[in-house]
């Protein structure tokens, strides 16, 4: 075994670990009243959840193993200095659009924060590590520099963003693996529709109305609501209005992808973190974050795919 | 230029340990600190903040422009919170009201009034102490840190020489591209464009971002094949790298970092039992009537 398939192997064991020690050591116990943390987990189910825990690792290992030997791995002197770029942009980027330097007003409840087209693009074209390095590290010193400290899973979330943006290079066929995007992203998109049309009197987590003096609890818009499909719809029209690019149809179909995922898994785990509830973590933060974060997919990106594929037919790399 | 660091040698208490010990013990303060919102525990936090910030040799001078926007900031969201008790519904359900004030006029039929409760005015003061002090000890360490020591500092906090390279690139690089943007700014006003005064919906909003956002992005990415040159010709990840400083770890920093995981341990064991939630004195509930 070759020792980078060895340190995936140790890395993925000691995630197992951790996961053994919450479920089964930690999720034993009853939850205290008035704790902050609440690790409990239903003992009689337990083993079941620990095999998806299991399956779920497997597959990541399996992902890794399948497509080791592809170049979209490979970290040189290149990916190092992309990683670096993109991290300090979108860094600078979402601190000056974050509210509190350029006060851009919103557009009913959808705050204009146009940052997050930069993991998508440097995921899309420097690979998933760079797009990783580029939202996870990114976010991390932009919220650092705004002063409102540190969200770990946020962080990840955006990573997740340019990580699965850069997937694309995993596959062989391009235009087959934007079907299996679109269908997986579609399912999504309806799924998230729905429960806010079952939810619609949920606060708008992620707002903050100065007019008003509201913060975090403003009840979601009909267009904050929505604007998941409606950047979906803007995705799709990318997608085939530039069907003879397929740069550009990669790029939007997969930096979709990876927001929906990448800000899903943030929003879901604050259902651990923050105690929300299913309703609240999708309708009141997953919505109106990875909504509008389409809008500016389906609008910005384009330009920079645009933009960068000028740039390197001028400078021939 | 938008961000710089202000790093110079002083005397602070910051630069008397090892950065990678300071980096554990600031990691260890902030992820305990998350855990409370109990005025009484997070006084000790603050305590350390105070301390830090007098100990930290940065003058005033110097960080008044950073110092003043967390103050704003900080500021202007405690009292949001304190005047409209939004947001501290998740951690207080009853309040006791100290005062009602309702305008003696109205708009349109609605009438200002301002509800004055414990919960609130306690909600906004550990509001205050807290967010104050993350920001605080956040902001001290972009002046406090050798920018030479970066690299060296995440390599030895265990990342690899590749993605400790570019964490210490990283940090170099946003007030350059702070300045980068500023520039374009600067250069798009010029030519009548204002960032503050975008017109239309939200779809021609951010397609107006474009002259701002796409040159600073390509300039940047232009910009990196100089530097991907210049790593190439000195063979860079070819073999493992050697940094030209040395940090040493001693007794001192051990102590810091024991103090750091230790809060750490503490705070996570006083979550489990129960502690640190929101907090109001009993004396101002009976105050109130409670």
């Amino acid at each position: 075994m070759n020792k980078s398939l060895t340190n995936i192997a140790i890395s993925l064991g000691v995630v197992l670990g951790f996961f053994a020690l919450v479920m089964f050591v930690l999720g034993a116990g009853e939850a205290q009243e008035g704790a902050l943390f609440n690790f409990s987990v239903d003992q009689a189910t337990v083993g079941l959840r620990f095999l998806f825990v299991v399956i779920g690792l497997l597959i990541a290992f399996a992902v890794y193993y399948v497509t080791k030997e592809n170049s979209a791995w490979e970290v040189g002197t290149r990916q190092v200095v992309w990683m670096a770029i993109g991290a300090a942009l979108y860094a600078v980027f979402s601190w000056l659009f974050n509210g509190t330097v350029f006060v851009v007003p919103s557009v009913s409840q959808v705050a204009i924060r146009p940052a997050v087209a930069i993991p998508m693009f440097f995921g899309y074209a420097f690979g998933p590590v760079v797009g990783f390095f580029t939202g996870a590290v990114g976010n991390m010193f932009g919220d650092a520099l705004t002063g409102f400290g540190l969200s770990p899973q946020w962080s990840i979330g955006n990573g997740l963003i340019g990580f699965i943006a850069g997937c694309w290079m995993l596959f062989k066929d391009r235009k087959q693996s934007m079907n299996t995007v679109l269908y997986v992203s579609g399912g999504l998109v309806v799924l998230t529709a729905l429960l806010y049309f079952l939810n619609r009197n949920q606060p708008n987590m992620l707002f903050f109305d100065p007019d008003n003096n509201i913060f975090g609890d403003a009840a979601i818009s009909i267009f904050a609501g929505l604007s998941i499909v409606v950047g979906f719809i803007l995705i799709l029209a990318v997608r085939f209005g530039f069907a003879s690019n397929e740069n550009v149809a990669t790029a939007v179909m997969w930096g979709m992808l990876g927001n929906i995922l990448g800000l899903g898994f943030a929003a879901i785990s604050d259902i651990w973190i923050n105690g929300y509830t299913l309703a609240v973590a999708v309708v009141g933060e997953f919505l109106p974050a990875a909504g509008p974060n389409l809008i500016f997919a389906a609008i910005l990106v384009p330009l920079l795919v645009g933009a960068y594929a000028s740039v390197q037919r001028q400078s021939g790399r | 230029m938008l961000v710089a660091w202000k790093y110079r040698k002083r005397r602070s208490i910051i630069q008397w340990f090892d950065p990678r010990a300071w980096l554990t013990f600031y990691g260890c303060f902030f992820m305990s600190i998350l855990g409370f919102w109990d005025f009484r525990f997070l006084m000790f936090f603050f305590a350390i903040t105070m301390i830090v910030l007098f100990n930290s040799g940065v003058t005033w001078k110097e960080m008044r422009r950073a110092f003043l926007f967390i103050i704003v900031f900080v500021f202007f969201f405690s009292i949001l919170t304190f005047l409209t008790g939004r947001g501290g519904s998740e951690v207080y359900t009853v309040e006791h009201t100290i005062r009602d004030f309702k305008a003696s006029f109205s708009i349109f039929g609605w009438t200002p009034t301002l509800k004055i409760t414990v919960e609130r005015a306690f909600y906004a003061v550990s509001q205050f102490v807290r967010i104050g002090s993350i920001a605080i000890m956040t902001i001290l360490i972009p002046y406090s840190l050798n920018p030479a020591l970066y690299g060296i500092t995440f390599k030895g906090l265990g990342l690899n020489d590749k993605f400790a390279y570019a964490m210490d690139l990283t940090m170099r690089f946003i007030p350059t591209f702070g300045r980068d943007f500023q520039l374009t700014v600067d250069a798009q006003r010029a030519r009548g464009y204002e960032l503050e005064k975008l017109s239309g919906g939200l779809i021609e909003q951010v397609r107006k971002m474009g002259p701002i956002f796409v040159p600073v992005t390509i300039h940047a990415i232009i910009g990196s094949e100089d530097i991907i040159d210049a790593m190439d010709l000195r063979a860079f990840g070819v073999g493992p790298r050697t940094w030209i400083d040395v940090l040493m770890r001693d007794t001192k920093d051990r102590i810091l970092i024991g103090f750091g995981v230790a809060i750490f341990i503490i705070s996570l064991a006083l979550g489990f039992m129960g502690y640190g939630k929101f907090w109001v004195p009993e004396v101002l509930l009976k105050l109130a009537g409670g």
